[in-house]
């Protein structure tokens, strides 16, 4: 059964990279082996109300490495931005009459990063984030340098039902309405759960399901009936309704924990207390019972379970780097490990990286931290992946298409794909290299950061 | 004015000009003109053993960075009983019948990494025992296990020395030993205990001043008064030694301090801003006479390089790597700035220390100790040349400590200590196959759970 498992996983994964990338990350997301949910059916996008309307601007960037963010590359070639969207990418594109022109000859064209979890940059901390960007925030030149062009900000909530605040940031330099791309895509919780907890969690989501088939009843008779009222939503049940229809992401939190920077309980033990691989499997219930991947959160002994994640089709954000020592006792079942993105991506789990928490490393880009251990320099986390044995191309990925499917927002964000968000860095070198550094970054089809005009690295010289 | 007055003059401004160009700088050098010349001179320190059993390997890769040499392609590293047999190209290089032959492809062999500011080679958290203000009477040397987790972990990273020192939690924690990141017992991996004093200059020690004050006039007193305290005892053991006075009573306070003054150890100092490494540079090295080793440097304080360069006294810079300056709002590189000098606020342009003159540090747990390639690497991402971050965590580190005669560089003579790395060491994405201390392999790497 095992070696089937394995041969359909390989089998898949064969045919995903000869599918179109789009159908690729659906087609990954959900799937799974011997314990595949029922995936829900997600909801067509909406066309546009309007015609699509005749772009006003084109930029093309000309000539450059492009990484596509999905794990392909295309060299020499061209990204032609329609206003504030990729419009199309390749060899001997024909560019619309006055196209403004960036030569990225000898460079580096890649998606933006977008970081699953930040702070500062601009944004607020809490709902209303529309009200509380600051699009003139020097830390949002600062994030643009790191080549951050998104982050998650806000908090993704914990407990025993999802909640949460947040919303998707764009560092969209003084543009208050581009700012703010989505709210609210990502919920969380935490486990282990009480068996209470678990049983109220559980009745929760049956409501909500049993609400989901009411609503499509209600869409049915609507026609039909004119009088037919719509079913109330359950009590408490806003954010799972939201989770069932792929509106918004599950995050869930291991509990215990995971890094300790002080290193206090060094001999192992208790620090993983928690955050182990019973812990995961209660978040692989979670997700079974809703028939919807999840994001699991700092697991930190994901690689000992990767098959069981990748059947429920959940992502992972990690930071490579961050170390929680095994249990003296049980080595071999506990700690975590650095080829932990190697492993889970060998499987088909989609990982997002983050940098370490604690005290010195932390999630904004500041200037009072410790170069190497803070978002002033996101894409040195994706590097220890590939320490870990992560392929480096796909390495890019934990820094961009992962990341946007971590926070929900990948239908806009994370690859240089025709009609995603044009949010594009031009670099001086391999995205992933320590030395390299952002030149150019477009956030919306604008640019917004060039590394000659603003005072940060222009004096360093490569 | 005639042709004879004129040229006459022109050849008096010449003259004047000739004295007045500065005469090229000297190669920076530590200052310690008066330390030990062999181990067995030392009467205070303790050094460890080496030339150890180990196994005869001949450690083959496509690049060989001996760091003190140029790099060798497709070379050869053979080493046996904790020393270092042969360095060379392997053509030219015989490896001996009954050695191992190891082959490591493509991979770079390097020296192991030194690290002089790292607190976590102890099993518990030996960090601040603030009893005093002053804490001479400390020491590390009974608390080294090299069992820390982080330890542990930088054997996987190819750091094989570090400095475990005190923190800085008061204006003098103690006395660091030197030790070898892995061995059979801790006085195996021993290197050199004292390794050094530990002095908080500024910047940390505030919270346990005691009576001498909060601020840096006070607190550079305590420290002062501590070190004299020393060195007169250090002068009445001279006397006695010379048979002009009676033996001085055994005083364990200051029996370290001594060693000092006998310049057979140094004091590593943690300041940081213009004013405070100042204080360093004027009270321990100039005033004093020590033999001096900074291991923060960070904030403003390399406006001082010149001087610094002129008395000898070297930074192990970090682990904050940059200075973010307020009034340009650019992301100055320290140890760029350190070694080069520049134009650096009212005293400019001022000389830099150079590449023999800076180092490399982590501060663990600050930064994890396994971490340290990475602090070089975001050195040389703001600018410090590649070579020169390598020396920092290599040869320069081994000789601010004086511990270059066994460390630091592959070569004949030293201490086997190497890791085999499958890339540059700098960059994050390389790891470590093989670590070698004292000529035993203390890490072997598992892809599928690597130890770092």
């Amino acid at each position: 059964m095992a070696h089937l498992t394995h041969a359909c996983l390989l089998f898949a994964t064969l045919c995903a990279t000869t599918q179109d990338l789009a159908a690729q990350e659906r087609g990954r997301f959900r799937r799974g082996g011997q314990q595949r949910p029922e995936a829900p059916t997600p909801e067509a996008p909406k066309p546009d109300a309007e015609a699509p309307k005749k772009p006003k601007s084109y930029t093309a960037i000309v000539g450059g490495d492009v990484y596509l963010g999905t794990g392909q590359r295309l060299t020499g070639a061209t990204v032609l931005v329609a206003d504030d969207k990729v419009d199309s990418v390749g060899h001997n594109l024909t560019l619309p009459e006055g196209t403004k022109v960036i030569d990225a000859k000898g460079k580096v064209v890649s998606p933006g990063f977008t970081c699953v979890m930040g702070s500062g940059m601009g944004a607020g901390r809490n709902s209303p984030f529309v009200d509380s960007v600051n699009p003139f925030d020097p830390e949002v030149k600062q994030a643009l340098a790191a080549g951050i062009t998104s982050f998650l900000a806000g908090n993704a909530g914990s407990g025993n039902t999802p909640s949460g605040d947040n919303a998707v940031i764009k560092l969209a330099w003084g543009d208050v309405a581009g700012m703010v791309a989505v709210e609210n895509t990502v919920c969380g919780m935490t486990v282990p759960m009480t068996l209470a907890d678990k049983e109220k969690f559980a009745e929760l989501v049956k409501k909500a399901k049993e609400h989901r088939a009411a609503l499509d009843e209600f869409t049915r008779t609507k026609a039909n009936d004119a009088n037919a009222k719509p079913p109330q939503a359950p009590q408490g049940s806003e954010k799972i309704l939201k989770v069932l229809a792929g509106e918004s992401r599950l995050w869930i939190q291991i509990g215990g924990g995971g890094g300790d920077p002080f290193g206090m309980g060094r001999r192992g033990g208790g620090r993983s207390q928690g955050n182990d691989v019973d812990g995961i499997r209660q978040a692989l219930e979670v997700a079974q019972m809703l028939g919807v991947g999840v994001v699991l959160n700092k697991p930190v002994c994901a690689w000992l379970v990767p098959d069981e994640i990748a059947a429920t089709g959940s992502l992972v954000i990690l930071s490579p780097r961050d170390r929680t020592p095994a249990d003296p006792t049980n080595p071999d079942r506990t700690g975590s490990n650095i080829a932990s993105s190697a492993i889970l991506a060998e499987v088909g789990v989609g990982v997002a990286v983050t940098c370490p928490g604690g005290m010195f490393g932390g999630a904004g880009v500041g200037t009072g931290g410790i170069l190497g251990q803070d978002l002033n320099t996101p894409h040195i986390d994706a590097a220890f992946a590939v320490r870990g044995g992560l392929d480096n191309r796909k390495a890019l990925r934990t820094l961009t298409l992962d990341a946007a499917r971590a926070i929900g927002i990948d239908r806009r964000l994370g690859s240089l794909e025709p009609g995603k968000d044009a949010d594009i860095l031009i670099l001086d070198g391999d995205p992933l290299h320590y030395r390299t550094f952002v030149e150019t970054a477009l956030v919306n089809g604008k640019v917004v950061y060039e590394k000659d005009k603003e005072p940060f690295y222009r004096h360093i010289q490569r | 004015m005639n042709a004879h007055l004129r040229i006459a003059l022109a050849s008096i401004i010449a003259t004047i000009a000739a004295a007045q160009e500065p005469a090229p700088p000297k190669p920076f050098e530590v200052w310690r003109p008066n330390r030990p010349k062999t181990e067995a001179e030392h009467r205070i320190a303790k050094w460890g053993p080496r030339g150890l059993p180990s196994p005869g390997y001949a450690f083959v890769a496509a690049k060989v960075l001996p760091i003190t040499a140029e790099p060798i392609a497709d070379g050869v590293v053979i080493t046996r009983n904790g020393l270092i047999e042969a360095v060379g190209p392997l053509a030219s290089t015989p490896i001996p019948a009954d050695y191992q032959r190891i082959d490591c492809g493509d991979a770079w062999i390097c020296p192991g990494f030194i690290d002089l500011h790292c607190h976590v080679a102890s099993e518990s958290f030996d960090l601040n025992d603030t009893v005093h203000p002053t804490n001479p009477e400390f020491r590390t040397l009974d608390l080294v296990t090299l069992d820390h987790d982080q330890i542990n972990t930088a054997r996987a990273g190819g750091i094989t020395s570090v400095l475990y020192i005190p923190g800085s939690g008061s204006n003098m924690g103690g006395f660091g030993t030197l030790t070898k990141t892995g061995g059979n017992s801790p006085d195996e991996a021993l290197i050199r205990f004292p390794g050094s004093l530990k002095i908080a200059q500024a910047g940390n020690p505030e919270r346990q001043s005691g009576d001498l004050g909060r601020d840096m006039m006070g607190m550079s007193q305590g420290i002062r008064l501590t070190l004299l305290d020393g060195k007169r005892y250090h002068e009445a053991h001279l006397a006695f030694e010379a048979g002009k006075g009676p033996e001085p009573k055994f005083d364990p306070t200051l029996e370290l301090i001594r060693g000092l003054f006998r310049h057979e150890y140094f004091v590593s100092v943690h300041t940081q801003i213009y004013q405070v490494v100042l204080q360093t540079l004027q009270q321990l090295r100039l005033e004093l006479g020590l033999w001096t080793v900074i291991v923060h440097g960070t904030f403003d304080g390399y406006r001082l390089s010149e001087d610094m360069a002129d008395a000898g006294l070297p930074v192990a810079g970090g682990p904050r790597q940059y200075y973010f300056n307020p009034r340009t709002g650019e992301f100055e590189g320290l140890l760029s700035n350190w070694s080069r000098g520049g134009k650096h606020g009212w005293r400019e342009p001022v000389r830099g220390l150079g590449m023999h003159g800076i180092g490399v540090n982590t501060d663990s747990p600050v930064v994890a100790q396994e971490q340290l390639p990475l602090q070089a690497a975001m050195a040389v991402r703001l600018g410090l040349p590649h070579q020169w971050a390598l020396r920092g965590i290599t040869i320069n580190a081994a000789t601010f400590a004086g511990i270059e005669h066994r460390v630091g560089s592959l070569t004949v003579g030293k201490d086997a200590d190497l890791a085999i790395w499958t890339g540059d060491p700098l960059d994050p994405r390389s790891h470590v196959e093989r670590t070698v201390i004292n000529g035993v392999i203390r890490y072997q790497r598992n892809a599928r759970r690597p130890g770092w």
